[in-house]
């Protein structure tokens, strides 16, 4: 139980059977995050999201129990073809790999056996470190390319009401292989509830990754991901994030570019409406020369919502002929919303290629006027300009069916406000 | 001692003749020392007050860390806080001993043998006679209604506009640096320009009287009157050879309805030496406050000199439709640092903010633009356009950019663009075709990026601020 | 004026100009011929002296090895490029670059440095003499130039420096017929006895205004056939297949 948002220390004791060291591991991350609670705007890297008051508004207490309800039926998606993890509560329940190769891919539920990595900034990776005892660990071999989708079902149950999820995932994928994921969120439940995860990637030479993530229902449900992504040599990742809907989303992600010739790629449109705080941090490590960096956020603001992005890019001296990349931009469709934006360049590698946009501000309203001109309404107009701000991101899915699926969850959302 | 030097000081008033170096207030900060320099200001006892009121709250406050460079901690009780120029002995005796690059710049800004002397800190007493021009300057000024003088003797002299002005930008508790220079600022300059007047010259440090030789804890205070307007020029282009020295001044500009303010900076004091040993720390806090309707401040800047510049020319703009602008260029080299930028608190509506950033980074050196834009949510159809760039020349220096972005309302618009490079390689063939070598392919090159903001210099400083942006690359190119 | 001697050049270890002979003396206008890719503006860049190029065999130049000396000096020694692609830097007032430049040539000359007016004279002299509109001169070096005003500006920079080894690199491409005759008559009125002439070309209507001397192929960086005027008549017809 966290009270006043403190963890008791005999939480840590419910964990049987850990090592020492383990539990060491645990108490001093239990007492990190005891030491600072949860984060508030006086921390820079939570300027803009003072987490620390939405939770003391949200919650009276949070339950740090793990909740093991069995799944009822998942429902699958429909006339695609894909293997799937379900995730129930942040915990593996099921998985199929009946497309690929099962000698290839190794699945099991998460085990930590490294002890010494204490995060220095983030007090909710010490709050997951010292409570999580779930999650998944995927490794993918060698030279082995994944023929159908992986489809990540993460399911968040009825039962949860002021509870606080703790897990911890883990994708490794082997050398010259590739992998393709959905992460789709299937919330259940109608209370409050936090879910806190720390997520590793891990792309060894050549390796491609491609993830979509799709959060875009109404909930309850306060969010924060930490994902650190380690890309080989010639390797490349390319995520394309869909979220909304939250109460608090907060998605921290760090790319460490380690070796030479690796890409990586991130894309995300967000619809945010009423009550959605919703925060993109990235901070894009180029550690070794000839590796490339894009990032495009694109932002559509509702009555009271507000939108974050925070994006870093680091250049080290010995990173030259890095080609770097940031935009973001964000669209107010209402006086009461906000955006909030701060994109960061620190560079001590001359011989490179780097430029960050940010723009935001009010739709065009010469294009409003045209399309009226044209016989759609106003509400009419402005709704087909959000989906053509938000399609540019869209179109850059290079499968047709997934495209479809995303545009489909999108233009629910737009017209379902 | 203490009395001693009040006595010294009560036998030379305020002038500062040969004798002037003996006087210094005690070590250390204190309310004595306080109570020394504003005795020695024959200050009003309010002024007293408001120092002392600012001392106190400075007791409670902690020094910034947030900025990227770091400095060896200064200690403020080792500093004097009021300290006479240097000795006279140490002071050129004529013209011909003063660095000749010195009377070039004097000759280009048009400044009279008379004021060069002066100037350079020749010894003032015989050579320096009654009629100088900026005397003359004064006169016209006064005939105007303009309001041009030390800020010691606008506090004696226009106690209201002081009381009224002083501190209402920069609040007197604002930062520590900020709130240090409310306690114990020595001079700077007081500007009052009443309304409808357009002031017929550029008013600059240079063209002031009593004013010359200010302390590391300048503060200066420009009024434009409704309808008025004045451009206002800080030159520091003299290399002073201070070694580490805390230089933390304030600069307040209120402008009301319809005024417009144009403060322009050229700033190259001492940036220590290659090994980064010596030079300035340069700590100033300048902010302005577009007051009025339709009203305008717009600073421009090129920040050479300096170990360490921590500098952001801020403006608040509550009139409605008032106009913010910031526009500069920043070379750091060697080992250098400089962490400037500006903020634009757009309050009223249909408020424009304009920035335009270069900073160019050498050797060893860090550049950091950092901003704020923020647009208040009642700010309505207001605009901000930010556009930041920077040049890396080697791999040992280092560029940030870090712009904080708030926007609460839907009409309004913010717009941010940058980029980070290095000199084109292409450019510099071209150049060194045509006959020039790497350093003044480098110079044209780097001045040609630095040209929007060089623009908005007036005339004569442009010509200096292009040659300074030479020199301060020298030796960064293999 | 000009003596190479089996030059060779790479870069990023590529081999591009393969043993290269050519010798032109004072006065002569050679005219340098060859498919796309076969190495001309490398040979250009490398007479004039940029960086990057891993380089053997010998340049001389009015007597004196070129190799070691570095590009403001060549420059100033009198050799001029006519870029293909002039670049563009932002920023940069034309005229202001080029008063530079000419100072910095005069300077080496030992005569006296030009003041603003001076050079104003001569430069509408110049342009004047030569057509072109001096309005370019005031803009940013080469920026938003299209592709003929760039030329011109070019032929206008050789005008005003009075070099006396000139290398033109495409000049006469992408020109319309006008600004050919500008071009030509630019390259015309500086011939003299004591100055020489590269020009690199892909047409042979250049040549006819301007009478080259001598006219070379180059082709996969070797010169694989020299000749007179009748050479480029020939090409104009058969293209460069069989000359291979
Ligand atoms: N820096 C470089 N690195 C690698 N290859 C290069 C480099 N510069 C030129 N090359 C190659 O060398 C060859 C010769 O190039 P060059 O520009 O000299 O050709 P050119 O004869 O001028 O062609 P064009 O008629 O199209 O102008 C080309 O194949 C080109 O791609
Ligand atoms: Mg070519």
């Amino acid at each position: 139980m966290i009270n006043n948002f403190k963890v008791n220390s005999n939480e840590i004791d419910k964990f049987k059977k850990i090592s020492k060291q383990e539990k060491e591991f645990r108490i001093k991350n239990l007492n990190l995050f005891n030491k600072n609670g949860f984060p508030n705007n006086k921390s820079e890297d939570w300027k803009f999201s003072d987490l620390r008051d939405i939770v003391s508004k949200n919650f009276k207490k949070l339950d740090v129990q793990i909740i093991n309800s069995k799944s009822k039926n998942t429902t699958l998606i429909k006339n695609f073809d894909h293997n799937f993890l379900v995730l129930i509560n942040g915990n593996l329940s099921s998985s199929n790999f009946d497309f690929e190769e099962k000698n290839k891919i190794k699945i099991k539920n998460f085990y930590n056996d490294n002890f010494s990595d204490i995060n220095k900034y983030n007090p909710l990776i010490h709050l997951n470190h010292a409570l999580s005892d779930t999650g998944y660990s995927l490794e993918i071999a060698d030279n082995y390319k994944f023929k159908k989708t992986l489809v990540i079902y993460n399911i968040f149950t009825k039962e949860l009401n002021e509870n606080i999820l703790n897990s911890r995932n883990k994708i490794q994928i082997g050398k010259n292989s590739e992998l393709h994921t959905i992460d789709l969120v299937v919330n259940e439940s109608k209370n409050k509830f936090m879910n806190n995860v720390y997520e590793n990637v891990i792309l060894k030479e050549n390796a491609i990754y491609k993830n979509i993530c799709i959060q875009n229902e109404k909930s309850d449900g306060f969010f924060h991901k930490f994902s650190k992504n380690t890309l080989s040599s010639k390797s490349k990742y390319s995520s394309f994030i869909f979220p909304s809907g939250l109460k608090f989303n907060k998605l921290d992600l760090e790319f460490n570019l380690e070796g030479e010739g690796s890409e990586c790629n991130l894309q995300a449109a967000s619809l945010l409406n009423k009550n959605d705080h919703q925060e993109i941090k990235t901070r894009i490590n180029h550690l070794v020369p000839n590796c490339k960096s894009y990032q495009i956020v694109k932002n559509v603001l509702n009555t009271e919502s507000k939108g974050v992005y925070q994006g870093k890019i680091f250049v080290k001296d010995i990173a030259q002929k890095t080609d770097a990349y940031q935009l973001s931009k964000a669209l107010l469709l209402n006086d009461n919303s906000e955006f909030n934006s701060k994109p960061e360049l620190e560079i001590y590698a001359d011989d490179v290629k780097c430029s960050h946009g940010s723009t935001s501000g009010s739709i065009d309203e010469t294009s409003i006027y045209y399309l009226m001109s044209r016989g759609l309404n106003r509400e009419e107009s402005v709704r087909l300009l959000v989906s053509g701000f938000l399609n540019e991101i869209i179109e850059m899915i290079k499968s047709n069916s997934i495209k479809k699926f995303v545009q489909k969850k999108i233009e629910e959302q737009i017209h379902g406000n | 001692m203490k009395n001693q030097n009040i006595n010294t000081l009560e036998d030379y008033k305020y002038g500062f003749t040969t004798d002037i170096e003996s006087i210094r207030a005690p070590k250390g900060l204190s309310e004595n020392s306080i109570k020394f320099i504003s005795k020695m200001k024959k200050e009003p006892q309010w002024m007293l007050d408001w120092r002392l009121k600012a001392f106190n709250r400075l007791k409670n406050l902690k020094e910034p860390n947030w900025q990227k460079p770091k400095y060896p901690k200064i200690n403020y009780q080792d500093l004097y806080y009021y300290s006479a120029p240097k000795s006279a002995s140490e002071k050129p005796k004529s013209l011909d001993e003063v660095d000749p690059k010195l009377i070039e710049t004097y000759k280009k800004l048009g400044i009279p043998l008379n004021e060069q002397k002066r100037l350079s800190g020749v010894a003032v007493d015989a050579v320096f006679d009654s009629v100088s021009v900026a005397t003359t300057y004064k006169e016209e000024l006064t005939k105007k209604g303009i309001i041009f003088c030390s800020i010691s003797e606008a506090i004696r002299n226009h106690p209201d506009l002081v009381k009224k002005y002083l501190g209402s930008v920069i609040p007197l508790t604002d930062h520590y640096f900020a709130t240090l220079n409310s306690a114990v600022f020595t001079d700077g300059s007081f500007v009052y320009i009443p309304p409808k007047v357009r002031c017929p010259m550029e008013l600059s440090t240079y063209f002031r009287i009593n004013a010359s030789e200010t302390g590391q804890f300048e503060r200066t205070l420009i009024i434009a009157d409704k309808g008025s307007y004045v451009s206002y020029l800080e030159g520091c282009t003299a290399p002073m050879r201070d070694e580490n020295q805390l230089h933390a001044a304030n600069v307040e500009l209120v402008a009301l309805d319809d005024a417009e303010i144009k403060y322009s900076t050229v700033q190259n004091w001492y940036p220590g030496d290659k090994d980064g040993v010596g030079g300035i720390y340069n700590f100033v806090t300048k902010r302005g406050a577009c007051r009025g309707k339709n009203s305008k401040i717009s600073w421009t800047q090129v920040e050479t000199g300096s170990a360490i510049t921590w500098k952001y020319p801020s403006c608040i703009l509550q009139g409605d439709n008032s106009v913010g602008e910031f526009y500069s260029i920043a070379i750091t080299n060697n080992h250098q640092k400089a962490d400037t930028g500006t903020k634009m608190i757009h309050l009223g509506k249909n408020t424009k903010s304009k920035i335009i950033s270069k900073g160019i980074s050498a050797g060893q050196a860090d550049n950091t633009y950092r901003g704020l834009v923020d647009i208040g949510k009642n700010a309505s159809n207001s605009r901000n356009f930010t556009q930041c760039d920077s040049l890396l020349m080697g791999n040992k220096c280092g560029a940030h950019t870090v712009p904080y972005i708030k926007n609460k309302n839907s009409s309004s618009t913010v717009e941010h663009e940058a980029t980070t490079s290095k000199i084109n390689d292409e450019q510099l063939f071209y150049c060194n075709q045509r006959g020039m070598n790497q350093e003044e392919a480098v110079s044209l090159i780097v001045n040609g990026f630095c040209k929007e903001v060089l623009q908005q210099l007036p005339m004569e400083f442009a010509v200096e601020a292009q040659k300074l942006v030479g020199i301060s690359l020298e030796g960064s190119v293999g | 004026m000009l003596e190479i001697k089996n030059l060779k050049a790479s870069i990023n270890s590529r081999d591009i100009i393969k043993g290269l002979d050519i010798t032109i003396k004072p006065g002569e206008l050679h005219a340098i011929m060859g498919p796309n890719g076969s190495g001309k503006s490398t040979l250009a860049n490398v007479l004039s002296g940029k960086n990057g190029y891993h380089i053997s065999g010998v340049i001389q130049y009015k007597g004196k090895n070129l190799i070691e000396i570095p590009v403001d000096e060549r420059a100033q020694k009198g050799i001029f490029l006519a870029f293909q692609y002039p670049t563009e830097i932002p920023g940069v007032n034309t005229n202001n670059f080029l008063k530079t430049s000419l100072n910095k040539v005069r300077k080496s000359k030992g005569e006296k440095e030009l003041d603003t007016l001076t050079f104003l004279k001569i430069v509408k002299e110049k342009s004047a003499e030569l057509g072109i509109d001096e309005k370019i001169l005031s803009r940013q070096l080469n920026v938003g130039f299209s592709g003929g005003e760039k030329k011109k500006n070019e032929i206008l920079q050789m005008k005003i420096l009075d070099p006396s080894f000139m290398i033109l690199d495409e000049t006469d491409s992408g020109l319309d017929i006008d600004a050919l005759k500008t071009i030509a008559n630019g390259v015309n009125s500086s011939r003299d006895k004591k100055k020489s002439f590269l020009v690199i070309t892909h047409y042979q209507r250049l040549l006819n205004y301007i009478k080259p001397d001598f006219v070379h192929v180059l082709s996969d960086g070797k010169i694989v056939k020299s000749g007179g005027m009748e050479l480029a008549v020939e090409l104009e017809k058969t293209g460069y297949k069989k000359i291979k």
